[in-house]
């Protein structure tokens, strides 16, 4: 038998580049999967998915299937799915509403809070069997914040304020575009199949570089950004930042308010046509930042390692191998909003999804990055863009950089390097 | 009544010209199709409300010409150079619906290949809800709504004309 031999991450990731082995190497999405979606923290999904008491619906964490659940208490649950007699993935519907998971196999029966409720013929357990000790398993960890479902699957290792960080603001700006402070994720999810790595996701998420050039067709299409958009060279001082912990944002406020008009993010509705929205969101946060938010709109961030804040819309990767990857998105619906929220459907089937206007040139681009990783030389991915002029912004202490900077890749990266580097 | 051959013909005979013009890409023939109060729509389920939920394709008459523009403009890059596609429409039900107009389902099984990476062979196939309107004698496109057999799978680009 061969000596299972260890991989050196830190001989892989450097400041400037990454080797390329990292998006094409069978044992190193492994590692990943342990270290990164199996120790680590993740998103998992949002509380409005599972409003009533009874539902359910199917989730991924890593390579491990789960369920989130309201339980009778109201409480949200995050369970394996995976039945304790025999390993059977005891719930194979997408989502719906239930009193009991029942095996089909054998007829094990658990309530919807994953608590055992019996099994037949039970006199043939022997006399020790302790229905309290059989219920469906919990994930070690699960923390909401705001309605986003996060879960680490190891007992021990950081805490979930260390892990989310400084990026926790970032969450409150999604939500606090709503005048009521919370999102709504009901509008069902389009999910999207990519042949490649699940790293290129959150690398090209905010990734402002790539735009103007993969984009081509959508600009020429329409008019859907300013001729000086993700061009510092033509005034778009937008700002790449790093939040620590591997979160990531393009923050797109400064270019925003250059002109000072709303909803420019919204593809520029005039505020007369949602006043109702307008009105609310003064009373509830007062009219300059109400205004601050309707200039600025939700953020275009990623929550390290799989979840993507994108503007108006909620998106998620889960992984399936080194080359394949899927991609979910829905509306970020926002509660008290209507007029936003009838716009909002539209506005993610022009803009996410395997059938919009965007994400299948991402997809295609990702796609042929896996192809062209297949290639040996040369062996490293260039990461230096904005290396020079990178600067500590003194507002927000965060590391930041212009609008087409990598900035965002790196940090993904150093976190990356940190957790792989932890021994397995 | 029972429906004139003839016009059950002419029926499908555009069905199969639709499927002609979007399997090979054409554009503005394909464009031509439409009237003014078009939709075309992949649902993620048949019965999805578009007031509350997220469909892959919603597409108004505007929304199509600016589907059209972006095809056409060469930088399309996941649809550059398009998918050769091939696709059978089959098992055709028409029922008239008023004076002009009528209700027409058909399944259809579609082979795209992915040349603009992957080169994978993807494999699509469903039911096509269409609404036909005779306009100034001619047959022309209302709706057409498309409901995939793996719509709310994950499930690969849907850049090309479906």
């Amino acid at each position: 038998m061969g000596v299972q031999q260890s991989i050196a991450y830190e001989g892989l990731v450097r400041p400037d580049r990454v080797h390329g082995s990292l998006y094409t190497n069978p044992a190193v999405f492994s590692d990943e999967m342990d270290r990164i979606f199996h120790k680590g923290w993740s998103f998992v999904g949002h509380t409005s998915e599972v409003p009533d008491i009874g539902d359910f619906r199917r989730r991924q964490i890593g390579l491990q299937p789960v369920i989130i659940t309201r339980a009778p208490d109201n409480e949200v649950r995050v369970l394996f799915n995976r039945c304790t007699h025999r390993g059977n993935m005891i719930c194979a519907k997408e989502s719906g509403n239930t009193a009991t998971f029942v095996c089909p196999y054998h007829g094990w029966t658990f309530g919807v809070g994953g608590e055992m409720r019996g099994v037949p013929q039970q006199g043939g357990m022997g006399k020790d069997f302790d229905k309290s000790a059989m219920g469906l398993a919990n994930v070690p960890r699960l923390q909401i914040y705001r309605g986003f479902i996060f879960a680490c699957l190891a007992a021990e290792g950081p805490s979930f304020d260390s892990y989310l960080g400084k990026a926790r603001k970032l969450l409150d700006r999604a939500c606090d575009m709503s005048p009521d402070g919370e999102i709504d994720l009901s509008a069902g999810w389009l999910k999207h199949r990519f042949h490649a790595n699940w790293k290129m996701l959150p690398e090209n998420n905010t990734d402002g570089y790539h735009v103007n050039v993969a984009h081509a067709s959508l600009m020429r299409a329409v008019n859907a950004f300013s001729a000086q958009a993700f061009d510092e060279e033509k005034g778009d001082n937008s700002v790449t930042r790093d939040w620590g912990g591997g979160h990531t944002e393009l923050d797109f406020a400064a270019r925003y308010h250059q002109s000072g008009r709303p909803f420019q993010w919204f593809g520029g509705v005039p505020a007369a046509k949602m006043p109702d929205y307008v009105a609310r969101m003064e009373q509830t946060y007062g009219k300059d930042m109400a205004q601050k938010h309707m200039i600025e709109g939700p953020p275009h961030a990623i929550i390290f390692p799989n979840l993507f804040l994108a503007e108006l819309n909620i998106s998620f990767l889960i992984p399936v191998s080194a080359n394949e990857v899927i991609q979910y998105y829905t509306p970020m619906l926002l509660k008290g909003a209507p007029e936003v929220n009838a716009r909002a459907l539209r506005q993610t089937e022009g803009a996410m999804g395997p059938g919009s206007f965007l994400l299948p040139d991402d997809a295609c681009m990702a796609e042929r990055n896996q192809l062209g990783l297949a290639a040996q030389s040369p062996e490293w991915l260039d990461l230096r863009r904005g290396l020079e002029r990178e600067y500590t912004d003194p507002e927000t202490g965060l590391l930041s950089s212009a609008v087409s900077d990598e900035i965002t890749n790196r940090s993904f990266w150093k976190e990356y390097l940190q957790l792989m580097s932890q021994a397995a | 009544m029972a429906m004139p051959e003839s016009e059950i013909r002419e029926i499908e005979a555009f069905l199969f010209l639709e499927a002609r013009l979007a399997d090979e890409s054409s554009y503005d023939e394909w464009e031509a199709l439409w009237t003014e109060d078009a939709l075309y729509w992949v649902p993620r389920r048949p019965d999805l409300d578009p007031a509350r939920e997220v469909s892959h394709i919603y597409d108004n008459r505007q929304r199509i010409a600016t589907r059209m523009r972006q095809l056409k403009s060469g930088f399309r890059y996941s649809q550059t150079p398009a998918s050769p596609m091939r696709r059978v429409v089959s098992n055709i039900e028409i029922a008239p619906a008023g004076a002009d107009e009528y209700e027409v389902s058909a399944n259809f099984m579609l082979m795209e290949l992915a040349v603009q990476s992957t080169r994978n062979m993807n494999f699509w196939g469903g039911r096509v809800l269409y609404r036909l309107r005779r306009v100034d004698g001619q047959l022309r496109m209302v709706v057409k709504k498309i409901l995939l057999v793996d719509a709310d799978e994950p499930i690969a680009n849907l850049a090309f004309l479906i």
